[in-house]
């Protein structure tokens, strides 16, 4: 069949065969035979490969790439057919023929050239085949241009250009970071593109045009230098970071990408070029020997663009080097990416690339951070990062839980001081254990994400570790089957899981608080305990503590406190709550110095452990202290004049029957009514409008159940502060903080002295009271009873009225200017309580009264 | 069956036509005819690079059997 073939192949070939029976035969056979023999068996079956080969082909003949693209075109539709088998060994035939086609058509000069700049100079006659006069073809012959008088001037001064090829093989050294005969980097150790040096003879220069030409590749050369020298030196150097190994080996599958370039263009200057001793700048024109080689082969203009992309992309590699050598980690792949938002699609394919390589480590830490809290970031690259002090303070619930555990009633003294040194490390744990380093974060996650990512691995981590929650695995389950992977392509997941995960942690962190641990138990046991909520229990404690209170802090002792307490508990309601909460109750005294008087240092503690000290950390719990203190003196000043008022009221019905006294009498009553109404306002504000509000907005918080444990840390915060800035007055004026409280509490002082001062003139009154009884019982001749001591002269009396007196117009005095403070007050609760307290103007009448 | 056999047809004829136009392209300087002889030579099994350097070996033959004649002219 085959034969059959051959035949008329023959025959279309050689018209004088169909004539001749001889030729054919013997042509037929000769073809048979060199059918058979097995020259050029390529083993190559890749379709792709052969039609990379044939546009390159295609792309020598005409740089301008019409012919490649129309091939691809075909070579597409082609592969759609169904027909042919043999596709591959089909296109291997024609790119044979066409490339034999190629080397037969040389000796002929008939072959039609594919690229249309180079066309005319296939009929130039050799003389002119320099390329710097070929632009002048139509004249060239006729009469000498310009370029040839300038080169026959410096054929005179034997002066030549220094051939293309040879320049094309050092630019081709420079490409690679290597120093040419003729064109070299000034210095190897730090090149620049701007100091090339061109090694000019005497006999030889180098035009203009083509240095600048040749400056624009060395250029690429120059990037080269510095990106290869990055990636050398990054992987000799120990301790670098995973994502810029990553980022390295990106580089390196450039560079090796690049190199293939280099050797493609290599092989294409060796074809046009076979030996060295042709191009000896000795001999004058070599260019002359065919100048149709320069069709196919390399010329500077040529590198140039194939050169041209690879210089953008060099750029690109040598910018991100240049931010790799100062940043670190994520802030590189924030670099990076600060090169993406590009209006140029080849540059922002690049950094895509780049990127998504170069996150490759980020996202895997991020994986492990988010889904089980563990920080894997063995180079601190993460822009999360662990505190190496704190990063072994992993159990301190165990250490510290089991002293409380194993400690059935209130705490003893030696083991309270050492939980106060662990006291602090929740809240520290949290807070400063993983640190958020804002600039290692990758701009593409954004800010509010990066802190939910924080968050969330904190919330895990702590859960795992510092709540030893036994539920973790379910939970850890039920995290990893939200996420797929995570990758820079896919932002919009990202943040989906990221939502999901952050929600699951930051739930489960408020459930282990609040179910497991009873947070709000606590929470409700301070208010009602430190912060006066249980009235009953209030004034237990008041009674029985009062008569010790008044007594020198020295000569108080602990035991005495706790055993007060204890009995306060169980007389009051507060022995119905949870023993888990009573026992942490505790008395104590503050340090107190000479002179101080119970009053001063008692105070009453609450005592949290891990991981509740998170929450209620040591500072919060000065505030509630500080608050119990104030509240505590308010409650005292309260019941030292409830107590007071009995005393007179009853008194005054029963025994004190003392005309002339009586109209001082009812000027102290009159004093003491307007100090009971400060002192209950003053009380019912603290209660009613500080206390319960505030309580009432963090109850809110809480029952929403959103947010992380930060978010928790800080209703708290707030909650505590509210109160803090409003029980205790403070405004907001810098120094001044304490303008009011120092006021109010100046008043309560002149209210015990004036109580003191009270308490005397009763004293008085009854014994006047019983010296007169019995006066009249001598006049009437009954004896009852001894002689009394002689009375008090009216100079005790008049002395213990004055103070009565001053302490009122005092205590007027300052109610007056607290009243006025109050009222300009910028807090608009305090500004209510000053209405309270001066109540229908009462004391703004007053003073315009006096004035 | 007889309607899938023009099908056939047609379609080869549109690969030998894009065929054609790559040898165009290749400037292989073979005609149509030749081309569907070779590819069909080369569906049936034959080497193509052989094919190739028999097809180079016809044209120059042809070549040096031209100068020959115009010689003897």
């Amino acid at each position: 069949m085959s034969s059959v073939h051959l035949e008329s192949l023959v025959t279309a070939f050689i018209p004088q065969a169909r004539n001749d029976q001889s030729l054919r035969d013997d042509l037929i056979t000769r073809c048979g035979e060199i059918l058979n023999s097995h020259i050029g068996h390529s083993p190559e079956t890749d379709i792709g490969y052969l039609a990379d080969s044939i546009k390159r082909n295609l792309l020598n003949t005409s740089p301008n790439g019409v012919p490649t693209l129309r091939f691809s075109n075909l070579l597409s539709r082609l592969l759609e057919q169904p027909v042919l088998s043999r596709k591959h060994a089909s296109l291997l035939f024609l790119h044979a023929l066409s490339a034999s086609q190629a080397s037969v058509s040389k000796g002929h000069g008939a072959l039609p050239s594919l690229s249309i700049p180079t066309a005319p100079r296939q009929y130039q006659s050799p003389r002119n085949a320099t390329p710097s006069d070929l632009s002048s073809p139509s004249n060239g012959p006729k009469r000498k241009s310009k370029a040839d008088l300038l080169r026959e001037y410096r054929a005179k001064n034997e002066k030549s250009h220094i051939p293309e090829a040879l320049l094309l093989r050092d630019t081709l050294y420079l490409l690679q970071g290597i120093s040419g005969k003729y064109v070299q980097f000034l210095s190897v150790k730090d090149p620049d593109p701007n100091q090339l040096v061109f090694k000019e003879d005497s006999r030889h220069i180098i035009s203009a045009s083509t240095k600048a030409l040749v400056l624009r590749l060395a250029e690429v050369g120059y990037l080269y230098i510095r990106v290869d020298a990055f990636v050398r030196e990054s992987e000799g150097k120990p301790g670098i970071g995973m994502i810029e190994q990553s980022l390295c080996h990106h580089l390196q599958s450039q560079l090796t990408e690049y190199y293939r370039l280099i050797a493609v263009l290599e092989s294409q200057m060796s074809s046009t070029v076979p030996d060295d001793d042709r191009l000896d700048p000795q001999q004058q024109q070599p260019q002359q020997k065919d100048s149709r080689e320069q069709e196919t082969g390399l010329t500077l203009k040529r590198l140039d663009v194939w050169i041209q992309e690879w210089r953008l992309r060099m750029r690109m590699m040598s910018v991100c080097v240049e931010g790799a050598r100062e940043t670190h980690g994520g802030a590189l792949v924030n670099l990076i990416h600060g090169y993406a938002d590009n209006g140029d699609p080849f540059v922002r394919k690049f950094t895509d690339q780049l990127l998504e390589e170069v996150s490759k480590p980020f996202f895997a830490t991020l994986h492990k951070w988010l889904f089980s809290g563990d920080l894997n970031d063995p180079f601190s690259e993460f822009f999360v990062a662990v505190d190496p002090e704190l990063a072994h303070l992993q159990y301190v619930h165990q250490s510290s839980g089991g002293h409380l555990g194993g400690d059935g009633g209130f705490g003893g003294l030696g083991e309270a001081e050492d939980m106060a040194g662990e006291r602090d490390s929740g809240l520290k744990l949290w807070e400063s254990k993983y640190r958020f380093h804002k600039e290692m974060l990758p701009a593409f996650v954004g800010e509010a994400f990066g802190r939910k990512i924080f968050s969330t691995g904190k919330s895990l981590n702590f859960i795992r570790y510092s709540c030893q929650d036994s539920d973790w695995v379910a939970t850890r389950e039920k995290l990893s089957n939200t996420g797929g992977t995570l990758q820079y392509s896919d932002i919009a997941g990202l943040e989906r899981s990221i939502d999901t995960a952050y929600q699951i942690a930051s739930r489960r962190l408020f459930d282990i608080f609040f179910e497991k641990y009873g947070l709000l138990d606590h929470l409700l046991a301070l208010k009602q305990y430190l912060l006066l909520g249980h009235g009953d229990f209030a004034d237990q404690l008041m009674e029985a503590l009062g008569p010790n209170l008044a007594r020198p802090a020295n000569t108080l002792y602990r035991h005495n406190l706790t055993a007060t307490l204890e009995a306060a508990i169980r007389q009051s309601s507060a022995q119905n709550d949870p023993p888990d909460v009573v026992r942490r109750l505790d008395a104590r005294m503050l340090e107190y110095s000479h002179g101080e008087i119970g009053w001063d240092v008692f105070t009453l503690e609450y005592k949290v452990d891990a991981p509740i000290d998170t929450v209620l950390d040591s500072g919060a719990m000065v505030k509630y202290l500080k608050l119990f203190n104030h509240l505590w003196k308010i409650k005292r000043i309260e019941s030292t004049l409830s107590k007071g008022w009995m005393r007179i009221a009853g008194g005054a019905r029963t025994f004190l029957r003392l005309q002339d006294l009586n109209p001082d009498w009812h000027k102290v009553r009159i004093t003491m009514g307007e100090m009971i109404h400060f002192i209950r306002q003053m009380e019912a504000y603290c209660q009613l409008e500080v206390i319960e509000c505030s309580w009432k907005i963090l109850l809110d918080f809480v029952q929403k159940k959103e947010g992380d444990l930060d978010a928790l840390i800080k209703a708290h915060r707030a909650y505590l502060d509210r109160m803090v800035k409003k029980v205790l007055l403070s405004s907001p004026k810098a120094g001044r903080e304490e303008n009011m409280l120092n006021q109010v509490r100046e008043l309560f002082s002149i209210i015990l002295q004036f109580r003191e001062a009270t308490d005397d003139f009763y004293n008085f009154s009854l014994s006047e009271s019983a010296y007169r009884d019995s006066e009249r019982d001598n006049e009437r001749g009954i004896y009852t009873g001894l002689a009394r001591e002689p009375r008090h002269g009216p100079h005790t009396l008049n002395d213990i009225l004055s103070r009565v007196r001053e302490y009122g117009t005092m205590f007027s005095e300052k109610m007056q200017t607290l009243v006025q403070g109050l009222q300009t007050h910028p807090d608009l609760d305090c500004r209510f309580l000053a209405v309270r307290l001066s109540f229908s103007d009462f004391y703004k009448s007053r003073r315009e009264h006096k004035s | 069956m007889s309607r899938r056999e023009p099908d056939h047809l047609t379609s080869a004829h549109q690969v030998l036509d894009i065929l054609y136009d790559i040898s165009q392209l290749l400037n292989t300087q073979l005609d149509k005819e030749t081309l569907a002889t070779c590819v069909s030579m080369i569906e049936a099994g034959v080497n193509p690079e052989a094919l190739a350097a028999v097809v180079q070996e016809l044209k120059r033959e042809n070549l040096a059997l031209n100068v020959q004649n115009s010689n003897g002219r």
